[in-house]
């Protein structure tokens, strides 16, 4: 039996790998997934999931876990299996109860309440108003008709990589430089995106 | 600043209590300022679910690798069914457990290992199955350990470790070509690093581990591989009719 030392150090190794950004934090994500994979058995067995719908959980709870460990929110205070077990759980439990299989709303509910979290209650309504009037499927196809290059770079911005991480992995010679960059294509996809 | 710097500029970083009050009498008070708020923030979202979705198929396609190499993972439709299963098996594995622990607690270990092993290994390592008509870098390592080629073999698998040190594929077989060279300890560490990534109902890396460790026939690899393979066993994990067979004959 493996002892408790060597799993804590086996939860250093990946969030080392995911803090590192760039292809590391892609390995450290394979490496997370393949490791717990078997949690999907569990989401068939204990919430009476479909295997596709178990799959679906888990992936998205393992992004979660990664965005919330790369944002410090992972504390180590439990071991990384019980606390993306939580996460993994509580999305098999959202799923079974709004037996629902278009994940998007579910997730979009969940993603929009985190991007508003530093907006106070009057302003938030606000935007979050705004926010669900968006064509979605508009704003899809026109990040699909960006430049390779825009749509890379937004990518990592969208999966928190810093400008720096963006300047590393895409060649920009400074973060700044990075910034514009990103920036620029953001008020490209604007544009594009008014003209409906 | 111009409009969208400043909203990126306030949501890249936390932003203070005067910031924050001012961005939000902005929000308020000017409907073209909310309006691209929102506009930022649903592309983030948009940007989010895209990625999202590449990642899925990637994690699908490390989940159906996994699947294929094991035949332990049910159809959905076979849950109930395999549920009673388990439970059958865990009985049974239990009840096994105490008949293997308490003939080993009157007879003590009978230093089998290395010739169980060195068995098995010539009846089920020989020869590695290779897919007809592909032609990647597993397959040509996997060729070259057919054709007797040891040493290139591994070189082959350790490129590939070089490129990707989390490939199952290549930890497997790089472990398996070690342990035919009869570098057990190279081999074990293939296996360990495989089994602390792979769930042990889908992974032979214990039952290899296993199987090196009573090859190897250090003092204390026999109490150690009986260990692994008793845990294989209560787990119901990868190659558990070959863990209890050794576990009969040991």
């Amino acid at each position: 039996m493996r002892n408790d030392n060597s799993s804590r150090e086996d939860d250093r190794q990946v969030i080392s790998l995911l803090m590192r950004g760039g292809l590391d934090k892609r390995k450290g994500e394979n490496v997370l997934f393949g490791r717990y994979a078997y949690f999907i058995r569990e989401g068939t067995r204990k919430f009476g999931l479909s295997e596709e719908d178990a799959f679906s959980a888990y992936s998205d709870s393992v992004l979660a876990a990664v965005d919330k460990i790369r944002n410090e929110a992972f504390k180590g205070e439990s071991s990384l299996k019980t606390w993306l077990y939580q996460i993994f759980r509580n999305k098999c439990v959202d799923l079974f109860r709004r037996n629902s299989t278009d994940k998007n709303s579910i997730n979009r509910a969940q993603s929009i309440s985190e991007q508003l979290l530093y907006i106070s209650d009057k302003a938030r309504s606000i935007v979050q108003q705004l926010i669900e009037k968006a064509d979605w499927r508009l704003l899809k196809e026109r990040l699909n008709g960006l430049s390779d290059d825009c749509r890379r770079m937004l990518l990592l911005w969208a999966d928190n990589h810093s400008d720096r991480e963006i300047a590393a992995e895409l060649g920009f010679k400074t973060a700044d430089v990075a910034k514009t960059s990103r920036l620029r294509c953001l008020e490209k996809l604007r544009r594009v995106y008014n003209t409906r | 600043m111009d409009s969208l710097d400043y909203i990126d500029h306030y949501f890249e970083r936390q932003p203070s209590s005067e910031e924050a009050r001012q961005f939000e009498k902005r929000v308020r008070e000017d409907p073209e300022f909310a309006d691209n708020v929102a506009y930022y923030l649903s592309t983030r979202i948009a940007l989010k679910e895209m990625q999202a979705g590449e990642k899925e198929k990637q994690f699908r396609e490390i989940y159906d690798q996994m699947v294929s190499q094991s035949n332990h993972v049910a159809a959905p439709a076979k849950t109930r069914l395999m549920n009673t299963r388990i439970w059958l098996s865990a009985l049974a594995a239990a009840a096994l457990i105490a008949v293997v622990v308490f003939c080993w607690s009157l007879f003590g270990g009978s230093g089998r290992g290395p010739e169980l092993a060195g068995r098995y290994i010539s009846q089920n390592l020989e020869e590695m199955s290779v897919q007809m008509g592909k032609t990647d870098s597993i397959q040509t390592g996997l060729i070259l350990y057919n054709e007797r080629k040891y040493p290139e073999a591994l070189r082959q698998f350790e490129a590939i470790l070089r490129s990707d040190s989390t490939n199952r594929s290549a930890l497997l077989n790089a472990g398996i070509v070690s342990l035919k060279m009869g570098d057990y300890d190279k081999a074990l560490s293939f296996f360990k690093n495989l089994a602390v990534r792979t769930d042990p109902h889908l992974s032979p890396a214990l039952f290899y581990q296993a199987l090196t460790l009573m090859k190897r026939n250090r003092s204390g690899d026999t109490a150690l591989a009986k260990q692994l393979l008793r845990q294989i066993v209560e787990q119901n994990g990868n190659k558990k009719e070959d863990a209890m067979q050794f576990l009969r004959k040991m």
